[in-house]
């Protein structure tokens, strides 16, 4: 079935893909940003911000882009696992297999034998569920100037007690993530709907549909994401049930944003 | 797969909810504005029922008042009739006959016992004055009715002819003598004495005059028109000898002018 809506469904699945990163305005600048303050000394950068805003996407990019100039370590899940972090570390940056249990000790003495010219990149996702004492060691790690941090915080009360705690003295960069306004969600809309060639469905969001899908979503990328999948998803069940012709297609109604809004919960119905 | 009519389903009761704080809002505004109306125009039947009455009994009373003499009119015209064409009559007319009464008015006796009265001194014993009194009292109250007539207009106007009767200067001397003795006997004041003297010399009566004169000399003898009067009243009386004595010994006290003019003329004959 080659229906555009169906294809446009599919452009908002919640898949964290570099390729599907959208250069918005203020998004590349801090994302320049964030690749110079890699280039310089620094021990540690600290990405913030709240669930949805693109840190994930970010270190997505970073990754895709720094790879092929230096060594840099995605870990898109934390290792909760203290011995197991260090074994994964010692494998990825150092290539030391270590069988049986690694300590911190035994880590840094590996860190401290390797010399690289460029300093490896490790990046961190979801690094608030790292325990605390594992987030001291990481410290500890930068500290010694042998790997370089870059980690991803959620925005939250706890998360921001735990920034300034262990991080407040020790990083050197924060970058803080924000949502995107209704001009920017309207660009970040119809450009991914054009980068997959749906030109048609990226006609249909007006002004006054974003602004309406703004108001739901508060600008956040995850949840548009997620309204716009289940919004193009309405639209594919008309089309098969051979009604779309009951609804407006040439800009999306406000009837559909709020129906896919009560069905993924923006909306409480 | 969603379920489309589950979820449109739900989006309407969601409009719903949503219309629903606008909807309170404009019904509150809207009950707010409509109770604001009743009152005010409570406020204003409260006001048209208190004036509408008004009006009514108004037009009520207007309508009584212009049929009764309509019906009066129709059934008995001899006593309707003449009620206004008295009354259309007498306003014409009320005006020069107003006059006259003012005329009255003018009269200066009443002026002068005015003043009189606010000098008390001991009543005068020695007059027998019940028959007199009474006299006086029925024709004070006959100048009251002409008081009243001037303050009321009416009643004067109705009969003119009898305004004139009271205009004879005689009955007004004669009522100012009585009221001017009445006050004598209450006051004893030789002015008015003297003043009683003259008008009863003027009216003729000699007698009378000669008695107020001698009065007047009694209370005081240096009043020098007391004596004339005196004198003039011995004269008139025939005692013409009596009167030149009395002066003659009257300008030896006080060298008056007046006596000594007087005794020349009776003594001439000029004054007889």
């Amino acid at each position: 079935m080659n229906s555009i809506y169906l294809k446009s469904k599919d452009v908002f699945l919640d898949i964290v893909n570099p390729k599907d990163y959208i250069q918005l305005d203020r998004v590349s600048t801090i994302y320049q940003s964030l690749k110079d303050s890699i280039k310089k000394p620094l021990k540690m950068i600290l990405l913030y911000g709240r669930p949805g805003t693109g840190k994930s996407m970010f270190l997505n990019k970073l990754h895709q882009d720094l790879s092929s100039s230096q060594s840099v370590f995605l870990y898109k899940t934390p290792i909760l696992d203290e011995s197991e972090f260090y074994k994964t570390l010692a494998q990825d940056i150092f290539e030391v297999r270590y069988s049986g249990e690694l300590n911190f000790t035994q880590f840094m003495k590996i860190v401290e034998s390797k010399n690289f010219d460029v300093v490896p990149v490790v990046l961190l996702d979801e690094a608030q569920l790292y325990s605390e004492s594992l987030m001291e060691r990481i410290r500890l790690l930068s500290d010694t100037r042998t790997i370089k941090f870059v980690i991803t915080l959620h925005k939250t009360e706890k998360e921001d007690i735990i920034a300034k705690e262990h991080f407040q003295t020790r990083i050197w960069e924060s970058i803080e993530l924000e949502n995107a306004s209704s001009t920017e969600l309207k660009i970040y809309i119809q450009k991914k709907l054009m980068k997959a060639n749906c030109f048609d469905s990226a006609n249909m969001f007006t002004g006054k549909s974003v602004h309406r899908i703004h108001k739901i979503t508060n600008g956040n990328y995850r949840d548009t994401n997620k309204l716009l999948y289940t919004l193009f998803d309405i639209y594919t069940i008309y089309e098969n049930n051979n009604k779309i012709t009951a609804i407006k297609t040439e800009q999306v109604p406000n009837k559909l944003i709020e129906m896919a809004a009560i069905h993924t919960g923006l909306i409480d119905a | 797969m969603l379920n489309i009519i589950d979820l449109e389903k739900r989006w309407f009761r969601y409009k719903i909810k949503s219309y629903i704080p606008h909807a309170a809002i404009v019904s509150s505004v809207l009950i707010i504005l409509s109770i604001i109306l009743i009152y005010t125009t409570q406020e204003d039947s409260v006001v048209a029922t208190v004036e509408k009455p008004l009006h009514q009994n108004l037009i009520v009373q207007s309508e009584s008042i212009t049929i009764a003499p309509i019906e009066k009119i129709e059934t008995e015209p001899i006593y309707v009739e003449p009620k206004p064409i008295v009354v259309k009559k007498q306003l014409p007319l009320a005006r020069p006959q107003y006059k006259e009464v003012t005329q009255v008015k003018l009269s200066p006796s009443l002026d002068f016992m005015k003043k009189m009265q606010d000098s008390r001194q001991p009543y005068y014993k020695n007059e027998p004055t019940n028959g007199r009194s009474r006299t006086v009292r029925k024709e004070t109250s006959t100048t009251k009715k002409v008081i009243k007539t001037k303050a009321a207009p009416k009643q004067v106007r109705q009969d003119p002819v009898a305004i004139k009767k009271i205009q004879i200067k005689r009955q007004n001397t004669q009522n100012d003598i009585f009221e001017i003795i009445e006050r004598f006997k209450k006051n004893n004041n030789p002015a008015l004495s003297l003043f009683v003297a003259k008008k009863y010399y003027e009216l003729g009566e000699y007698k009378q005059s000669y008695n107020y004169a001698l009065i007047t000399n009694q209370i005081n003898k240096n009043i020098e028109s007391s004596w004339i009067i005196f004198s003039k009243s011995l004269v008139k009386l025939g005692k013409r000898n009596k009167a030149i004595k009395t002066l003659q010994k009257y300008i030896k006290q006080s060298h008056s002018n007046a006596a000594r003019i007087l005794l020349d003329e009776i003594r001439s004959g000029k004054f007889r």
